[in-house]
């Protein structure tokens, strides 16, 4: 009958109102749900793939050894050797990478939706860099007891604060926070660089890793503290999908669909900082990630979508193919990852400030 | 203004929305001093006045953007403020100038975010709110238009999209800011011709307007601003004069009636004061 109706309407076939989403409704009309079907195609496609990178992560190295060899390795049936590289070295390696790059392009993807702009992201905006100046303090000792990857937390906390601070209380669009945040980034750099040139020559060796972004340097309990936050952190944004959504309208738009803007940008700008803090506890800071995850994530998805998962699962691809690179190219000698991500990473950075708005939605 | 009288006015419960006393600032900057109003119920109100008089930070105040530095907006019977954020959603909605979405949104996938504050977690596709997508789809005329790209439309086509977006959003209340700045003269007229519509259908609704013939036409009831105040308020016939227009705007001209529809027309517009010859560098 309703159908009828809408035939008549309009005179042909009832429009679709949701094209390209899967519709359950309960009988009782309690619930409904709209499911996004690119979306479920870019994850599952995304999720392929970080495996293969994965396995080719596990696979290759200065000890190839064979996807078969690989995967009865994992399945305990391995060789001594094998099961040493795989579960000893490679394997926390690959873990370690792809949760820190999961969680830098999921802080990037909160953070650039936020602020409405592409370079409003954990890395550019000198989230990274204040929370390397902490964690290099407590690795050469200034005057700091606590672990670095604690210090790398603190840190991130400490320049995102300080960036809101100084950019008033409705810059988290725009650019006075970015503004504010690199000139935070800036100071950061410099400090980082004069406690290395300050200290004994061994002191700044043991330092070096933090500086670059590497994923030699990985401490047990970082990871494992990556884990949790990155479990924490990815729910409770999924949580705020829905308001992150209407806050691709006009600022007046989104408060007048009942969105509280304001306290939707603090809880996703304090989900933000905690990612990048303790991705930064673990592989250093690999800023560029936040930048080239979520923008491979937006171009696959769906227009008006936020691609919380999307930028989740290709920041962790991309994280673990650099250090893939980095291990690889110039074997037996390894590049950090974060030079890696650096280097294909800044081109790209390039051509947004050249050819792309920085506005999000264009 | 009797102050007393005011008061009255603004409590008599036919108002879905009413401000009292209302002063709003835009940092250190007082727009609005003082300032009381109050909307008629299935009525088009057009605010008029120069710029920076205070038009659209008065109807950002109304839909609960700005916080007022002092009074209350008083929204069916309630001090807005107090009003969890959804529930002024659903009775209350706001179109701004700026009407910028994300590239590649269709004009359905707009029209659904009205839909909004009636949606949550489990409640993401009701029945009711795709009856209020095809019912909107039909009142703005964007049926055809459902499937393009907002960047492929005219910048007509796209305001009534957004105006679908609104009307999608089923409030009782519906404030526009400048509807129709930037379209042409065959646009503005959908959009006004839409306003109307949606007012007989029983919608309350405010605009910001610049052009005041258009007010005059469009509107039931002008509320003139200047400087943050409210000059004077009623029917387009009795408001509209050539001293309102010279304290407005500066500009002296005639008043002439429009032959069908008797609302005013401005013509033989001109400088109260004419430049000098010396003043023209």
């Amino acid at each position: 009958m309703n159908s009828s109706l809408d035939s008549t309407d309009t005179g042909q076939t009832p429009l679709h109102l949701t094209p390209g989403h899967w519709l359950w409704r309960s009988t009782t009309r309690h619930w409904s749900l709209l499911i996004n079907k690119r979306s479920i195609v870019v994850n599952a496609t995304l999720t392929l793939i970080l495996l293969a990178c994965a396995l080719s992560s596990l696979a290759l190295g200065t000890l190839s050894i064979t996807i078969p060899d690989v995967i009865l390795a994992l399945q305990g049936k391995g060789t001594t050797m094998h099961t040493f590289v795989l579960e000893e070295l490679r394997g926390p390696r690959l873990l370690a990478g792809a949760l820190a790059g999961a969680s830098f392009a999921l802080a990037g993807c909160l953070m650039q939706t936020l602020a409405r702009n592409r370079l409003a992201t954990p890395g550019i905006i000198g989230i990274d860099n204040a929370a390397t100046a902490f964690a290099v303090a407590s690795v050469v000792g200034v005057g700091i007891s606590a672990a670095p990857h604690t210090m790398a937390l603190v840190g991130a906390a400490v320049a995102t604060a300080l960036a809101f601070g100084l950019a008033g209380a409705t810059g988290t669009r725009g650019y006075r926070f970015i503004i504010a945040g690199l000139a935070i980034g800036a100071v950061s750099g410099a400090i980082t660089q004069v406690m290395l040139s300050s200290v004994a020559l061994d002191d700044a060796n043991a330092a070096y890793p933090w500086t670059v972004g590497s994923l030699n340097a990985r401490a047990p309990a970082a990871v494992n503290a990556l884990i949790i936050g990155l479990i924490v952190g990815y729910t409770l944004s999924l949580f705020l999908n829905r308001a992150l959504a209407t806050l691709q309208l006009p600022e007046p738009v989104t408060a007048s669909l009942g969105t509280r803007s304001g306290r939707v940008r603090v809880a996703g700008l304090i989900l933000s900082v905690l990612l990048t803090g303790l991705a930064v506890s673990v592989a250093g800071p690999v800023g560029l990630i936040a930048l080239l995850g979520p923008e491979l994530a937006r171009t696959i998805s769906r227009p008006g979508s936020i691609p919380l998962t999307a930028s989740a699962l290709s920041g962790a691809i991309l994280m673990v193919l650099s250090d893939l690179a980095g291990r690889l190219v110039f074997s037996p000698l390894e590049i950090p990852v974060g030079i890696i991500a650096a280097l294909a990473g800044s081109p790209y950075l390039l051509w947004i400030l050249l050819h792309k708005s920085p506005d999000i939605n264009r | 203004m009797n102050q007393f009288m005011t008061m009255s006015k603004i409590n008599s419960p036919r108002a879905p929305l009413a401000a009292q006393s209302l002063m709003m600032s835009h940092g250190p900057h007082t727009i609005i001093p003082h300032l009381d109003i109050e909307l008629r119920t299935g009525e088009v109100t057009a605010i008029v006045g120069p710029n920076g008089c205070g038009k659209s930070t008065l109807l950002n105040g109304l839909a609960r953007i700005h916080k007022p530095r002092q009074g209350t907006i008083v929204l069916d019977g309630a001090d807005i403020h107090t009003l969890p954020a959804r529930d002024v959603a659903r009775k209350l909605a706001l179109l701004p100038q700026d009407n910028s979405a994300p590239e590649g949104l269709t004009v359905t996938d707009l029209i659904r975010f009205g839909r909004h504050p009636h949606q949550s977690w489990l409640s993401q596709w009701s029945e009711d709110d795709e009856r209020a997508v095809r019912k909107a789809l039909r009142a703005a005329d964007v049926g055809d238009l459902a499937n393009r790209p907002l960047d492929t439309l005219s910048g007509g086509q796209r305001q009534r999209a957004w105006i679908a977006m609104s009307i999608a959003q089923e409030t009782q209340l519906l404030l526009l800011d400048e509807p129709t700045s930037a379209l042409d003269l065959g646009h503005q007229i959908e959009v006004f011709e839409l306003i109307r519509a949606l007012a007989s259908q029983g919608k309350t609704i405010a605009m910001v307007v610049h052009d005041l013939v258009s007010a005059c036409r469009y509107a039931d009831h002008i509320i003139a601003m200047c400087h943050g105040e409210i000059v004077t308020e009623g029917t387009p016939s009795k408001v509209i004069t050539t001293n309102l227009i010279a304290e407005l705007y500066g500009v002296a001209c005639d008043l002439m009636h429009d032959p069908v529809s008797g609302s005013p027309i401005l013509v033989n517009i001109r400088r109260v004061h004419p430049a000098k010859p010396a003043e023209i560098t």
